[in-house]
């Protein structure tokens, strides 16, 4: 068994509105005159460190857990999860 | 989405060609049941919806009251059940920002917040306990953010509601007659779109809630955002005031489509728009994407050309969106173009008149036996029965959910969530009062009886506030209406409805029918839900501490009732039985008494007796003021019966009174005079509630005990499992 970082990346789907992220982009960041940026979306990251084989069965592990307990609704987020090496 | 093929055909006569893709989506969203009523409709005419104080105006979204001194209140109800079963944070959130604007969208200020939430067994079902919970989590944010209380409503569980959720939401506004925006147009006044950007959330919820509810079809998903809407009460608000509004308009359902198409109709006037104008959140939607989005925090705004400039310095000044999308034109049609294409052009009326239906209907078979009791099993400790009942998710307190919902903000409220009815100050010394009630269990023995129930269940509620009811607002939930034996439900529910409301004059101010509530497993009991809004001419009843020796009235018969009730369904396990009936005169005497009682202040308390009967009823006023009662059944006015029955049957029209011993001789001489049915139960003091027969102890209970179990248990339960 080895361990690994697992990073579970939630945001809300592409096309569903993120009123936090457009409130940073709109009232911070382009009247602090950044007008290249044209888009922010804000995100929450749970960073999960877990003991399995291989890579593989540690996205798994973590995919089942968040599916199981419901840490994000599959209706409105799009989850990312990322496995690195400890 | 799209239209029934008998609908195309419909429409493809009444225009006399072929419809455009976006003219389809156009008319399907406006004709899908959420949005035209098509089904119900013809019948919803039966309710009295005239009286003395309604002022009515065409283009409201929101039923108006007169209440004196140049001020008005409104009323509004809407649900938003299943876009809350596939999200609750976002969908009851949304559903509150929905109401709200209904009532903004008259001129007046929102003040008040009332919510009814109904999920499936949250004991054993844990989708439902994360339903309710993210649910309530999203009503309290959105309302909190707002500034405005939420000061009452209900919750209930039953497993009818499994894997489904209804968030029933209604809103109370206040403002000056003189304020109410008189909605009108003339050829040439602008049409502005105000508020958030248009987006793909929310495509096709209109259709989506017209529908059963099936895994795969669970698409429509609405973000909340409670300080945009923050800011269009303000600049709407402000706009009023400098008379920069025409007509207005709150995009609900069917977005665009829904709002300019109504706003034509219900004015006699067209309206020619560019879908380019609309500012978006997406740069590649389609003009049918543009026009069915259900975007949320939106208003639709008439205003002219001299007053554009204005109303553009205050969308500044509070840094929302306004786009100019379009004008008013004489010919009653709804031109939307994309650029210099035409994209749509139908009449006004055929798009905001769905052909009216008229569904066949049939009594349900399963009412037939209904009524026939089976034998239950006796109860042999009533003391240890009675507390797993007091801590039963359907009686135990609601703090948990009241507790997080700001309820003081607008320092208007006077009594406050937790009592029979919550009770807000208004500016011309006046008081207002008011109650949502819903009782499906009742409603599903017998449809009629029990829609009746929760008519004067919610009016009992203002009443023992001390508050005269002066308007309802119905919320008619059902199943799917092509179904006859559902349908017949739905008639059967408003004919009582409408025999209550004509019986004691209140007249129907507002109200929303939602259909098509099913579930995986079958459709949702009958579940009418009204709102009543009572007036106080003078004070309300205040909460007083009761002291030993204080007094136990009972007003109203108590009789074999048990049909739905807590005490069947709850520790037996069985629906069924004959279900509490109405007897109009009777109740109306007990109304008008208990009203006389509390103008002559010889009342500490009047509480309503009704779910989980007398046993709950009594315990509840010694929990809340922690003192206990004794309590003898011999003396329950009604038929003899047996002493569970005594305890749990759910009768209506009655109502518990306490007051101090020496006013009985001037309570007893008003109550004479009416020829009530009362009896004096029972005597406050010492630590117990105790219940007794022929003198024979029945329940005992240590009152700080029995309170700590029902105040908490619904924590308990929610937080721990």
């Amino acid at each position: 068994m080895t361990t690994f970082d697992v990073h579970v990346i939630i945001e809300n789907k592409p096309g569903i509105s993120d009123p936090e992220g457009e409130t940073i982009l709109h009232d911070l960041v382009l009247k602090g005159n950044h007008s290249a940026v044209s888009k922010i979306k804000t995100a929450k990251m749970l960073k999960f460190t877990i003991k399995e084989k291989d890579k593989k069965s540690a996205k798994i592990t973590v995919q089942k857990i968040c599916d199981e307990l419901r840490i994000y609704n599959p209706m409105v987020s799009k989850v990312t999860i990322d496995v690195f090496d400890a | 989405m799209s239209l029934e093929p008998q609908e195309l055909d419909d429409l493809t006569s009444k225009i006399g060609r072929k419809p455009t893709s976006t003219e389809l989506q156009i008319v399907a969203a406006e004709w899908s049941e959420h949005c035209s009523y098509k089904s119900s409709k013809k019948h919803l005419k039966m309710l009295p919806m005239k009286g003395r104080l309604v002022i009515s105006e065409k283009g409201y979204d929101s039923g108006v009251l007169d209440v004196g001194d140049g001020y008005v209140i409104t009323a509004h109800i809407e649900s938003h059940n299943h876009p809350s079963a596939v999200e609750p944070y976002g969908g009851a959130a949304t559903g509150v920002g929905g109401v709200i604007r209904d009532i903004l969208s008259a001129g007046t200020r929102p003040i008040a917040i009332f919510d009814g939430l109904r999920f499936g067994d949250i004991e054993k079902d844990l989708q439902a306990r994360w339903l309710f919970k993210n649910a309530v989590t999203g009503i309290a944010d959105y309302g909190n953010c707002l500034g405005i209380p939420t000061i009452g409503g209900e919750v209930e569980f039953d497993e009818c509601y499994s894997n489904y959720a209804l968030v029933d939401v209604a809103a109370i506004g206040f403002g000056k007659k003189k304020n109410l925006i008189k909605n009108h147009a003339k050829k040439g006044n602008i049409v502005v779109l105000l508020g958030g950007s248009t987006g793909r959330d929310g495509i096709g919820g209109s259709q989506f809630a017209s529908d059963s509810l099936e895994s795969e079809n669970r698409s429509a998903v609405q973000i909340p955002d409670p300080f945009i809407e923050k800011l269009i009460i303000e600049a709407i608000l402000e706009a009023r005031d400098q008379h920069l509004i025409n007509a207005m308009k709150d995009l609900g359902g069917g977005g665009l489509s829904c709002a300019v198409s109504e706003t034509a109709d219900a004015l006699s006037i067209g309206i020619e728009m560019d879908v380019d104008k609309v500012h978006t959140r997406e740069s590649d939607m389609s003009p049918e994407e543009i026009m069915v989005s259900e975007s949320q925090e939106r208003m639709l705004i008439v205003t002219t050309d001299e007053k554009l400039k204005k109303l553009q310095i205050i969308c500044k000044k509070f840094r929302i969106a306004c786009s100019v999308i379009g004008h008013v034109t004489t010919n009653n049609m709804m031109h939307v173009k994309k650029g210099k294409k035409t994209c749509a052009n139908l009449p006004t009326d055929v798009v905001a008149n769905a052909k009216l239906l008229d569904r066949p209907s049939k009594k349900p078979a399963y009412l037939e036996t209904i009524e026939q009791e089976k034998k239950l099993k006796p109860v042999s400790d009533y003391s240890k029965m009675m507390l797993k009942f007091l801590a039963s998710p359907n009686i135990a307190s609601k703090i948990w959910v009241y507790g997080q919902y700001d309820h003081e903000v607008g320092i208007r409220t006077v009594v406050k969530p937790g009592k029979d009815a919550s009770v807000l100050r208004l500016d011309n010394g006046k008081f207002l009062s008011a109650k949502i009630d819903g009782n499906p269990k009742h409603c599903y023995i017998n449809p009629r009886e029990g829609a009746i129930g929760c008519f004067e269940e919610a009016c009992r509620n203002v009443v023992c506030t001390g508050a005269k009811p002066i308007g309802m607002l119905d919320h008619l939930q059902f199943g799917n209406p092509e179904n006859p034996e559902i349908f017949w439900t739905f008639l059967e529910s408003l004919k009582g409805l409408t025999d209550f409301a004509k019986y004691f004059e209140i007249p129907c101010v507002g109200g929303k029918v939602s259909l098509y509530n099913e579930t995986p497993s079958g459709p949702i009991k009958p579940t009418p839900l009204i709102g009543i809004l009572g007036l106080i001419e003078k004070t309300p009843i205040s909460s007083q501490i009761i002291s030993p020796g204080d007094s136990l009235m009972i007003i109203g018969d108590t009789k074999d009732e048990m049909g739905g009730s807590e005490y069947f369904e709850y520790i037996h396990k069985f629906i069924g039985g004959k279900c509490p009936v109405v007897n109009f005169k009777e109740s109306k005497s007990n109304m008008n008494i208990v009203l006389e009682l509390v103008k002559n202040e010889l009342l500490k308390a009047a509480h309503d007796c009704s779910k989980g009967g007398l046993a709950v009823a009594i315990s509840e006023l010694c929990m809340t003021h922690k003192i206990g009662c004794k309590v003898s059944l011999d003396k329950v006015p009604g038929p003899k019966l047996d002493v569970d029955r005594v305890l749990f049957s759910e009768s209506h029209s009655r109502y518990l009174l306490v007051f101090e011993k020496k006013n009985l001789k001037k309570l007893e001489d008003i109550l004479k005079k009416d020829k009530i049915s009362y009896s004096v139960l029972g005597k406050f003091g010492g630590e117990n509630i105790l219940f007794s027969k022929s003198s024979k102890p029945i329940i005992d209970l240590r009152v700080d005990k029995a309170q700590k179990t029902w105040f908490n248990s619904l924590r308990e339960l929610v937080v721990h499992g």
